[in-house]
């Protein structure tokens, strides 16, 4: 059987879960693979819901979240981007491969855009193969 | 020319009895005696009687400012600190747990302090490398100038040049010894929450069993924690009991944050922790 990633979407109620909303009613195609997650911003992130995403066997966490600026909360999303490019950074030197994680800026409007990243980051975790590396061995 | 230990344990015990003796202290923050002379331990003097009781010599590491958290708001305090130290309180001053007017702070510079566990000298390979405090009331000794400066960062090299995969077989050799004593968390002046985020249990983040998957999310988050406020003392690795290296993974976030924010942590009581400040400049290369 070939390989089908699962992968955590983590989307911001405001901008990147409307858009993908937006995505939905206008019928765009895009894998299936994403599970979303919504949350009421970006910046409601713990890291350890990344840590703990892998740990249950994801592939791959997607965080979507309003650009900067136009936070619905005027400045969560700032916080958010320092926070989760040391995330990042963390899960880079504990030797997790650096594109498993994403992070993406997608407004409301953006449908396309959502679609565009979610295929794009299907494919490249597909290319990654299963992340074994936090998989808790049962 | 740098301080001899004697004449520093000397400066201190006469700086603390003073200031006890005058009441504007109810406690010093310093060392005493251990079992023997390598294995000094955290020593509060309270009354000018115990000052007697305080040593200070190349095997003093620990961290006295883990302390200052410990006693209610207002208290006032005095405290040895060594460089690392000093950045401590003044992480600790810049998040609002002590105030700057309660504390005194006895300023030691320091150079040729020894690991008691190894023996070994204690650099910058371990450590932030410094000799002279960032913020004193008093300094004990003569300020130590004229050393190669080194940096931090240059023993991150050769891990950073690993493969990702032979990284990660060392991080999970490393924390695979982990016995969750939670000695790290103990020795650290920036772990302060109550409780913990791994002593919960709802929600339960990582399993509490010294067994690999909570071992790594208990490291992984400690890290996340300490992102910007780590004042790379070291004392977590020397406190550890089975030498995970953990202050490697420290430095390497503290290298990090300041590059991508521009400030290293507890240099300026005027700045403030890098994750709970932002620019609206920020860019965002700094994700990918």
């Amino acid at each position: 059987m070939s390989f089908e990633p699962k992968i955590l979407g983590i989307a911001c109620n405001w901008c990147t879960y409307t858009g993908a909303d937006l995505a939905g009613t206008t019928r765009l195609q895009y894998p299936q693979n994403t599970r979303v997650v919504r949350v009421m911003c970006s910046s409601r992130i713990n890291p350890s819901f990344i840590f703990r995403a892998f740990q249950l066997g994801a592939d791959g966490v997607l965080v979507g979240g309003c650009h900067p600026g136009d936070c619905h909360y005027n400045t969560g999303n700032l916080y958010a981007r320092r926070r989760l490019a040391v995330t990042k950074k963390i899960l880079e030197f504990s030797g997790m491969e650096p594109g498993r994680f994403r992070v993406e800026w997608i407004s409301a409007s953006e449908g396309n855009k959502f679609a565009e990243v979610v295929r794009e980051f299907t494919e490249q975790i597909r290319n990654l193969g299963p992340q074994t590396k936090f998989k808790i061995e049962k | 020319m740098a301080t001899s230990f004697k004449q520093i344990e000397e400066n201190l015990k006469n700086e603390a009895r003073k200031l006890l003796e005058e009441g504007k202290v109810s406690l010093v923050l310093a060392y005493g005696r251990g079992y023997d002379e390598d294995h000094p331990v955290p020593f509060v003097a309270r009354v000018v009687a115990d000052v007697e009781n305080i040593v200070f010599n190349e095997y003093c590491t620990a961290n006295m400012a883990r302390y200052l958290v410990r006693y209610p708001r207002g208290t006032k305090m005095a405290i040895a600190v060594k460089p690392a130290d000093s950045r401590a309180v003044v992480q600790l001053i810049q998040e609002d747990k002590i105030k700057r007017e309660d504390v005194i702070l006895l300023g030691i510079p320091v150079i040729g302090m020894k690991n008691s566990k190894t023996g070994e000298v204690i650099d910058s390979k371990t450590t932030c490398g410094m000799y002279n405090p960032v913020l004193y009331d008093v300094l004990l000794g003569e300020e130590i100038h004229g050393q190669t400066v080194v940096s931090p960062y240059d023993v991150l090299a050769e891990y950073e040049a690993m493969d990702k995969d032979a990284r990660f077989a060392f991080w999970k050799k490393e924390f695979d010894k982990c016995i969750r004593c939670y000695a790290c968390r103990k020795a650290c002046p920036m772990c302060y929450c109550d409780p913990c985020f791994i002593d919960q249990n709802k929600p339960k983040w990582g399993d509490k069993s010294p067994q690999s998957h909570g071992n790594l999310m208990y490291h992984l988050t400690r890290f996340h924690h300490l992102a910007g406020r780590c004042i790379d003392c070291g004392e977590c690795s020397r406190a550890c009991p089975v030498d995970i290296p953990l202050y490697l993974f420290h430095k390497k976030v503290a290298k990090e944050c300041e590059e991508m924010f521009g400030q290293a942590a507890g240099k300026s009581i005027q700045d403030k922790p890098v994750l709970v400040n932002f620019r609206v400049d920020d860019s965002d290369k700094i994700l990918e």
